[in-house]
């Protein structure tokens, strides 16, 4: 194994799994999510002489990201992303529930929504580098954020933000 | 009670807490950069040889492409003998939003689609986020069948979320830049989830400062053309033929 193949495993082995798990909340497939990181880190590893000397983890992010969004769009005129009917307001008590809610929600939110907030509130980008990593403005950011958040507040509901705030008194 | 951005952080916690990268990731990835590169390397060999016969025997070809050109319904056999690509999956017929009634899908959004090849029809099916739009096109007859061809518009804001695509492709030297008579493109074959398969032909088209087309073939589409060069003639027309309305 030579320097640049055995930086490249070190990387892999450090950081799969937080990437693993963005791509994951970018896609909401898990399937999909493991696919999107192969081909990501294998996009990476073709162009790591240029990339190894900053940090890395930003460019393979970028490349899950958009590359959700590409699919996402493809897939959506196909009308084969899967819509699952989010469950009875009684059934939403438990946290388990909250989560199935808020998956559903965040797979009904156009591509680019989908990736703001997983930028935002997963990685905990500022809104300039969210704007970056999507190529737009921060004010597209600002909007595509607003607008997101306001449906999955729809989504989650008053009742369940107080079922989830007792959950989290327990 | 919790704000909604804390709320949604703890689920999404919760939810991705489970998820592990697999042992041999890296292994797959090595596979995957090794089975790329052979084909790449492949497809090179192949256009040399090809470049080569159409020196030779330029009539044989061209009649040999015509003819195949002229009857593509004859070679879906091919098809069927692969197992789908994501993209190529039977979709369930969904009624536009935004866009209307596309009447033939010949002019939707701000674009006028002026050629599509022989025996393609509006597939019935369209999506709208605003500033990026699409709709796509399959054989008559075939309305629950695959999508041959879809066009994807970007305009305003997503035009830079395009060039940026088309840059990335560009320092991997992945792709070519391509003029369509007065208009600048960008040739590549993308790989949009149809892993294992050949990838989706692509040309973008710059239509203007605020609009960008996105061209481009199903993998199974592509096959039935006699090969790399037959699929690229066909998107040139196709982008020849696109005419903003902006």
């Amino acid at each position: 194994m030579n320097g640049a193949e055995h930086d490249f495993g070190s990387f892999v082995a450090a950081r799969a799994t937080s990437l693993l798990r963005v791509a994951y909340l970018a896609c909401g497939d898990q399937t999909e999510a493991e696919d999107l990181l192969q081909t990501a880190l294998e996009r990476t590893y073709r162009n790591w002489h240029r990339v190894r000397h900053d940090s890395p983890e930003p460019y393979v992010r970028r490349v899950i990201i958009n590359a959700a969004i590409s699919r996402a769009r493809r897939r959506a005129i196909l009308n084969i992303i899967p819509m699952h009917s989010p469950p009875e307001t009684s059934a939403r008590e438990k946290d388990s529930d909250l989560v199935h809610v808020l998956m559903n929600a965040l797979r009904a939110l156009p591509p680019r929504q989908r990736a703001v907030i997983v930028l935002r509130y997963w990685e905990d980008l500022t809104e300039t580098q969210t704007a970056e990593v999507l190529g737009c403005a921060v004010g597209t950011v600002k909007s595509q954020a607003s607008k997101a958040l306001a449906k999955l507040r729809t989504a989650l509901g008053r009742d369940i933000m107080e079922g989830a705030c007792d959950n989290a008194q327990a | 009670m919790p704000r909604l951005e804390d709320e949604i952080r703890r689920l999404m916690e919760g939810e991705t807490a489970r998820l592990h990268a697999a042992p041999d990731l890296l292994d797959r990835v090595m596979r995957l950069r090794r089975a790329r590169r052979a084909r790449v390397k492949t497809a090179m060999v192949t256009a040399s040889v090809l470049a080569s016969v159409a020196v030779v025997a330029a009539p044989v070809v061209y009649l040999a492409t015509a003819a195949q050109r002229a009857t593509p319904s004859t070679q879906v056999t091919t098809s069927a003998t692969l197992e789908p690509a994501i993209d190529d999956t039977p979709p369930v017929r969904t009624e536009p939003k935004n866009l209307g009634d596309l009447g033939d899908g010949l002019a939707f959004g701000h674009v006028k689609v002026g050629y599509l090849p022989e025996g393609l029809r509006w597939s019935t099916r369209s999506i709208d986020h605003g500033d990026m739009y699409s709709t796509s096109y399959n054989y008559k007859g075939d309305a629950e069948g695959f999508y041959q061809v879809q066009i994807l518009m970007y305009e305003e804001e997503a035009v830079r979320e395009v060039t940026e695509r088309i840059q990335r492709y560009r320092e991997e030297k992945d792709g070519e830049d391509v003029m369509i008579g007065d208009r600048s493109g960008y040739l590549v074959v993308q790989h949009v989830g149809e892993d294992g398969m050949a990838g989706s032909p692509t040309l973008f088209l710059k239509m203007g400062d605020r609009q960008w087309a996105e061209i481009t073939f199903s993998p199974v589409y592509a096959k039935e053309f006699s090969g790399a060069e037959a699929v690229n003639t066909e998107l040139r027309k196709i982008a020849k033929g696109l005419t903003s309305t902006m």
